[in-house]
């Protein structure tokens, strides 16, 4: 009963896509997948196996050396395409958050709405607050970022992603720069974005939320897809070499 | 970490004293007579305003009163305000000729200089500020015209003397768009500063984590947006330190306009000097005016940082 079965309406899809660094690092070799409006999908793999590149492709945070990335049809790397829009539509999580460290929690929100929507102000503090109290943070509405703990960095990171309203939301290991007893929270919150429907894209290490909330997981190694399934035979029934050594090293730490 | 003990403070105190000990000292060898009781008359001439005759005439004098019966004939013209009559009643005098002063006070030439050096700086800090600003852009732009075009900028003028390049200005420029002293001295300081006021603007963004930029794009702002709203008020405010520095070196090298026909502070020293015989008192007066100027500014500028660092 998975979500992607109900609505299987694509929303993105990456053709044989290949980046190559200016360096000369061959980061992603040819890979090709489609997600599903409301589906989420949960990203594995090793260090340095391309799990940032791709997802950073997908809004073109970075370029592609060949292949191709729809998002809702539109052709992300074409160069008439208006990019600034087009990232309107994906919301981005990252590892460091990147709080905008001049504002408070409200104005780190605010700022994209009025400044790329054209919000009324009154009516992007409306959609700020909203958002801070979905993520449990409307006392610290005034807080500057250095005044808040990770977990709730990441959770004003968050909201401040979801005021564009986006079609999809790209998580890039929001947990790992976290201590451990802050990942709990900004999880719940993940949890409940998937729950509400969000199309979510996550680069992970949490195996047990990978479990619980993917509708599909993707290992990746070495710049290629490797191998992807629903989470159960993911983790369990997996035959593929390359996974089976690589949730050995996870399953031994 | 323990206090540090009083006793140092007490050495510091020691040395500077001897030092100055030392110098007074050695003035005394060479016969130096100091005269720091006329300092005050070269920043305020309470003497008053010397009142020139408007033509040539025959002086009238009754009591403060001065008429001037013109030579050329007409009716007698009065002089008003005057307080101290410096001519004799029927005296002849010639068209500007002292014939008395008005009473009050009036700035003296290092006053007047002060002022010069002060309306120069603050003039030429605000166009190196915009200059800087835009220099320092264009050092992080991503077209290759912009960036080569302020590493040109810059390079020049980092690797020539500020003095030659105020000759520049003031002899080539000056002469071709017929500039006067004021404006060529503001332009070549405006012009030298702005280059090092780019470098501090280029370290200051480039200091910025690049994920900052990454997040506004990633929000859908433009590169532009990015830069204005995320990353130059980050960039700015690493930068208030360095620039201060630079604004303190502007007012220090506003000296060199000097050479511009413009009658600087440091300039109005030397015509002070030039016509007494008290070069020590007046250069350490004048000195010290400098101190003024920049410790008012650095202590604005550590004011603005912690109003900044709180909000
Ligand atoms: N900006 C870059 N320039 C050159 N090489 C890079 C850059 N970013 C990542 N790489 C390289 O590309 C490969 C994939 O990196 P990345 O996508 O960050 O992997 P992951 O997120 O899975 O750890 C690695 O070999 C990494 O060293
Ligand atoms: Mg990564």
């Amino acid at each position: 009963m998975t979500k992607s079965e109900s609505a299987a309406e694509v929303l993105i899809e990456a053709r044989q896509v290949e980046k190559r660094y200016p360096n000369g690092t061959l980061a992603l070799k040819g890979v090709s997948l489609a997600i599903n409006r409301g589906e989420v999908v949960c990203i594995i793999g090793p260090s340095g196996s391309g799990k940032s590149t791709l997802l950073r492709t997908l809004n073109a945070l970075e370029s592609i050396s060949s292949g191709e990335i729809l998002m809702d049809g539109i052709s992300v790397h074409a160069a008439k395409t208006d990019l600034n829009e087009l990232r309107t539509h994906a919301g981005m999580v990252f590892q460091q958050f990147n709080l905008f460290p001049h504002m408070t929690a409200l104005e780190n929100i605010m700022l994209a709405p009025v400044e790329v929507l054209k919000l009324p102000v009154a009516q992007a503090r409306t959609r700020a607050e909203k958002l801070l109290a979905k993520v449990g943070l409307a006392d610290k509405a005034g807080n500057r970022p250095s005044q808040l703990s990770g977990g709730q960095q990441q959770r004003v990171a968050i909201a401040r992603a979801l005021a564009m309203q986006p079609r999809v939301m790209l998580f890039d290991e929001p947990t790992s720069a976290l201590d451990p007893e802050k990942v709990g929270e900004v999880l719940d919150v993940m949890k409940d974005l998937a729950a509400e429907g969000m199309t979510m894209v996550v680069v992970t290490h949490e195996m047990g939320f990978a479990r619980a909330v993917a509708d599909r997981v993707l290992f990746m190694d070495r710049g290629e897809l490797v191998y992807q399934d629903a989470p159960e035979a993911f983790f369990t029934g997996a035959t593929n070499e390359r996974l089976r050594a690589f949730l050995g090293q996870v399953a031994a730490h | 970490m323990k206090p540090a003990s009083p006793l140092w403070r007490l050495l510091t105190v020691a040395l500077v004293l001897a030092i100055g000990a030392g110098m007074y000292w050695a003035t005394l060898k060479v016969n130096y007579q100091w005269r720091w009781e006329r300092v005050p008359e070269y920043l305020l001439v309470t003497g008053g305003e010397e009142v020139p005759a408007p033509f040539d005439g025959t002086v009238a004098v009754n009591g403060k009163q001065i008429r001037i019966t013109p030579l050329l004939g007409g009716e007698p013209q009065a002089i008003p305000d005057i307080d101290v009559v410096q001519v004799s009643d029927g005296e002849i005098v010639f068209a500007g000729n002292t014939v008395g002063k008005k009473a009050g006070i009036t700035p003296g030439p290092l006053l007047i200089g002060l002022w010069v050096t002060l309306k120069i700086s603050a003039l030429s800090l605000v166009f190196a500020l915009v200059l800087g600003l835009i220099a320092g852009l264009g050092r992080v732009a991503h077209n290759p015209a912009a960036r080569d075009l302020a590493a040109i900028y810059v390079e020049l003028i980092r690797g020539t003397p500020l003095l030659v390049q105020m000759f520049i200005v003031y002899f080539f420029l000056g002469t071709v768009l017929n500039l006067s002293g004021f404006v060529a001295g503001v332009t070549s300081l405006a012009v030298f500063t702005g280059a090092y006021v780019a470098e501090i603007v280029r370290a200051g963004i480039e200091a910025v984590p690049k994920g900052q930029m990454e997040a506004a794009r990633s929000l859908g702002m433009s590169h532009w947006q990015g830069m204005r709203k995320v990353v130059l008020p980050q960039a700015l405010k690493r930068s208030l330190p360095p620039l201060a520095g630079q604004g303190i070196n502007l007012i220090k090298d506003s000296s060199l306009v000097s050479i511009m026909a413009l009658t600087d502070l440091t300039k109005a020293g030397r015509e002070v000097v030039s016509s007494t015989f008290s070069p020590f008192e007046v250069w350490f007066t004048v000195a010290l005016m400098y101190l003024l100027l920049t410790g008012a500014l650095s202590v604005y500028v550590r004011k603005l940082e912690k109003k900044m660092a709180h909000d």
